[in-house]
């Protein structure tokens, strides 16, 4: 008997009970309004979580431990590889990246059952009905058609290792985050759900909800930047983002999460926008789920994918009943939806953050488009067709430009109204910045419209903002008295005293300043090819590399054969920078794999960036260098992003704001 | 008034605070200035013999690899790919113009070694999905909109009367 395999299996199997016990007993709590019967479906919960954690547990141990004996273990692993390696083989193949969906989900849901407790305890039980059906449905593929738990006929000495894309250390965060990300979705969709369930559809879901799909926005931004590192300094292909099918899946649930977290703000103040948060909040769980059926089924084939397998039907099957049932729900619950609220004027904050949600669902229909065309091409035609970078870039490139804009102007238009007068004063500054950023630009010799239109947008996003800080921290001032608080410090307190506000507008720059960098490195890459042989140099925007030599060098783990390694002096007009080391890795197991090793050197102003694509037996070696500009600023941007919703976290419920709501002005 | 109402009436600012308030499109001006002579400086003109080069990546980055999915013909490193890449080295020296390389390319492999899909055929169709996409944003947008501001102000209508 196998004790890994039993192990886990019957911690998946006894998880699936669990789950079915949350369900129903919740479902019957609800109805009896028995509340013993709805604080066992919440203890049903966290048991499934705690099983799931077994399962987690198990395998971990099974691939620690190099036991073979498990089928998922002689398929992702082997005996050289690093520890680090055989932890990210936990989520490398099918079975295993379902577990740790499965689980984060659980850990997701078992988190929402217990802080809805005090939150919301109306809506508890529907919640944890909801949490039940959703894990069921997520557990029963993991049991029946992908256990990461089977066991080999015959236990083989080693195991096949690591796919060579996914030897990287990167894999031991990106991975996880991005699923934490997408799995995160499921905790608005479920309070949302139990919201309309329980036919309570007021603010209160909303506030219960906000925490979570802040946590969603911030984990699956963060997921997502990884990926565009890690395909930066891994994939070396020069970029970070190259529109891949299984990126958009990565990306889609965000612009929904993006859109509640500002659609939120709407219906907490003036009472708007309750049947759309719901939708979003179900859209971005149904992404998910698109994005996990995407990787899995083969249907759209990406160096994502895992390989083709029987669950893909099943997972378009849900995301079917995950969608209908949403638009059910919804149906059902409309009359209950539409309540009265406060609209005052068009020119108000309000209408920005709608607009902004308007937007944010072209973004994400277009993407959508992209992603699922090749499909239909191949269904209806049979005529395969490739949708990648020059069509996103001339689609989805104007509309984030004008998400830009739109953040701009609706940080400078009040809530509720905004007078003729004030407006203009609030709106010249940030129009003169437009309109001046343009000509400098221009004079500057920038003339291409792709350029041009993203870094105005995104100058007058970071001028408003800048702006909101220094409004804010010269008032905390004069509050005090000048003197009392320095600049600095007077800033920092406004985080705290409106971290939601402040850390927000944080964000808000941060996606400028990678607006501006997404645009430099994209339009003004330069990009040179030569092959020549040792000794030789060329030229690559200001340096002049060398190839001094090439040498191999054996590989000790994680199934590495071999290293070749270039070694490329750099100089800059002359004085030596330093040395970079592009090479070609090559895999025992995977001979036809070979993956490339890049070399990149950031500064301020521009990344050099050096790969070796091939060599002949003179030793000729062809090497591709890009000058990409400001991609620094990219990850700093990213950094500023990720803080901002950090820092959002820190809000405290604010003392209840009737009529006193518009005297905040900008609030 | 809050302590941070940011329009405070102007006779309270000092000409400390315009100064000081004069510093920020300075500022940012500089950084304009400074990105624009980092961008538009740019490449120095290329060397005369690399001319070719560039054209042959320009022609390449048009393509993408016949086997990958996704990925661009200049980073492909199948042998596949090599082997593209020398038949329009080839092509090149011939004199053969990049349009008719490229549509050797096509034809041979299909529609799928496109970097830009062509706008044509039932293609349109996704041109068609992104303009329906925009427009029933757009309209139904400006509907919901007005809808919201009327249904508040029969609301409020109701409430005063």
């Amino acid at each position: 008997m196998n004790l890994a395999g039993a192990l886990g299996a019957s911690a998946l199997v006894a998880a699936l009970a669990a789950t079915l016990f949350a369900l129903g007993v919740s479902t019957w709590g609800v109805r009896r309004r028995h509340p013993g019967a709805i604080a066992a479906g919440r203890r049903a919960l966290y048991a499934t979580a705690a099983l799931l954690t077994l399962a987690m547990g198990t395998l971990a141990a099974a691939l620690l431990r190099d036991d073979f004996s498990l089928l998922y273990v002689t398929s992702v692993s082997s005996r050289d590889m690093e520890t680090a390696f055989k932890w990210a083989a936990l989520w490398s193949g099918q079975p295993g990246s379902l577990l740790l969906w499965t689980w984060l989900i659980a850990l997701s849901l078992a988190g929402v059952a217990r802080h809805l407790q005090r939150a919301l305890p109306w809506a508890r039980g529907h919640a944890q009905a909801v949490a039940g059906a959703v894990l069921a449905a997520f557990l029963g593929p993991l049991v029946f058609l992908a256990s990461p738990f089977e066991v080999a006929a015959v236990t083989p000495p080693d195991g096949v290792g690591l796919n060579p894309l996914l030897v990287d250390r990167a894999m031991l965060i990106h991975p996880p985050m991005l699923l934490a990300g997408l799995t995160s979705t499921v905790a608005p969709f479920a309070i949302g759900a139990a919201a309309l369930l329980a036919g309570h559809v007021d603010s209160s879901w909303v506030r219960a909800a906000r925490p979570w799909a802040l946590a969603s926005f911030v984990v699956l931004a963060t997921g997502n930047v990884l990926g565009g590192w890690w395909a930066y300094t891994v994939l070396g292909w020069g970029g970070y983002w190259a529109w891949d099918p299984v990126e958009n899946s990565a990306i889609l649930p965000l612009l929904p999460t993006i859109a509640l977290l500002h659609g939120f703000a709407v219906q907490e103040r003036r009472g708007m926008l309750r049947l759309w948060n719901l939708a979003m909040a179900a859209a971005a769980f149904s992404l998910a789920v698109f994005g996990t059926f995407n990787v899995r089924s083969g249907l759209v084939s990406s160096v994502h994918s895992f390989a083709q397998s029987e669950i893909g039907p099943y997972f378009l099957g849900l995301l079917a009943v995950v969608i209908l049932g949403s638009v059910a729900l919804l149906a059902w619950r409309s009359p209950r939806l539409s309540g009265p609220h406060d609209f005052e004027s068009l020119l108000s904050r309000e209408t920005g953050l709608i607009v902004n949600n308007y937007l944010l669902t072209a973004i994400a229909l277009v993407i959508l488009g992209g992603t699922l065309f090749p499909v239909a091409s191949e269904l209806i035609r049979g005529v395969r067709v490739t949708v990648s970078e020059p069509f996103y870039d001339q689609t989805v490139g104007p509309l984030l430009a004008a998400l830009l804009l739109v953040a701009a102007g609706g940080v400078l238009l009040p809530w509720r109204r905004g007078a003729a007068r004030s407006l203009r004063r609030r709106f010249a500054a940030p129009a003169v910045v437009l309109a001046g950023s343009a000509a400098v630009l221009w004079t500057a010799g920038v003339r291409d419209p792709f350029a041009l239109g993203g870094i105005v947008c995104a100058a007058t996003l970071a001028s408003v903002t800048l702006r909101e800080y220094w409004l804010g921290a010269r008032g905390a001032r004069r509050a005090r008295g000048r003197g009392v608080a320095s600049w600095p410090l007077a800033v920092a307190a406004l985080f705290r005293r409106d971290p939601r506000r402040y850390g927000g507008y944080l964000v808000h720059l941060g996606a400028a300043v990678m607006a501006v960098a997404v645009v430099a490195s994209t339009a003004y890459q330069q990009q040179v090819r030569v092959a020549i042989a040792p000794g030789e140099s060329f030229e690559a925007g200001r340096y002049t590399l060398t190839y001094e030599r090439l040498e191999g060098r054996p590989g000790t783990a994680n199934g590495v054969e071999s290293d070749a390694v270039a070694t490329v002096t750099v100089r800059e007009g002359g004085r030596l920078l330093g040395e970079m080391q592009p090479g070609r890795r090559f895999f025992t197991n995977f001979p036809d794999q070979p993956m490339g090793i890049v070399a990149v050197r950031s500064t301020w102003r521009e990344d050099l960036y050096l790969f070796i694509q091939g060599w002949d037996e003179d030793l000729v070696a062809e090497f591709q260098a890009f000058v990409n500009p400001l991609v620094i600023w990219l990850w700093t941007g990213a950094g500023l992003l990720v803080a901002g919703g950090l820092l959002a976290f820190g809000w405290q419920r604010p003392p209840p704001r009737g009529a006193a709501a518009g005297a905040a002005g900008h609030a | 008034m809050q302590p941070d109402t940011p329009d405070a009436p102007v006779t309270e600012r000092s000409r400390a605070d315009r100064a000081r308030r004069a510093w920020g499109p300075v500022l940012l001006l500089a950084a304009l200035l400074l990105l624009a002579a980092e961008l538009a400086g740019g490449p120095p003109p290329a060397a005369a013999q690399e001319v070719d080069a560039e054209q042959q990546l320009a022609i390449e980055r048009q393509l993408l690899c016949p086997q990958c999915v996704n990925e661009r013909l200049d980073q492909c490193a199948r042998a596949i790919c090599e082997d593209m890449r020398a038949i329009i080295r080839e092509q090149l020296a011939a004199g053969t113009p990049p349009d008719q390389i490229i549509f050797f390319f096509r034809a041979r492999y299909g529609d799928r070694v496109l970097a830009q899909i062509p706008r044509e055929g039932f293609n349109l169709l996704l041109f068609g999905w992104v303009a329906g996409s925009l427009a029933l944003v757009a309209l139904g947008g400006g509907l919901a909109l007005r809808r919201m501001r009327r249904s508040a102000r029969r609301h409020a209508g109701a409430g005063e009367a």
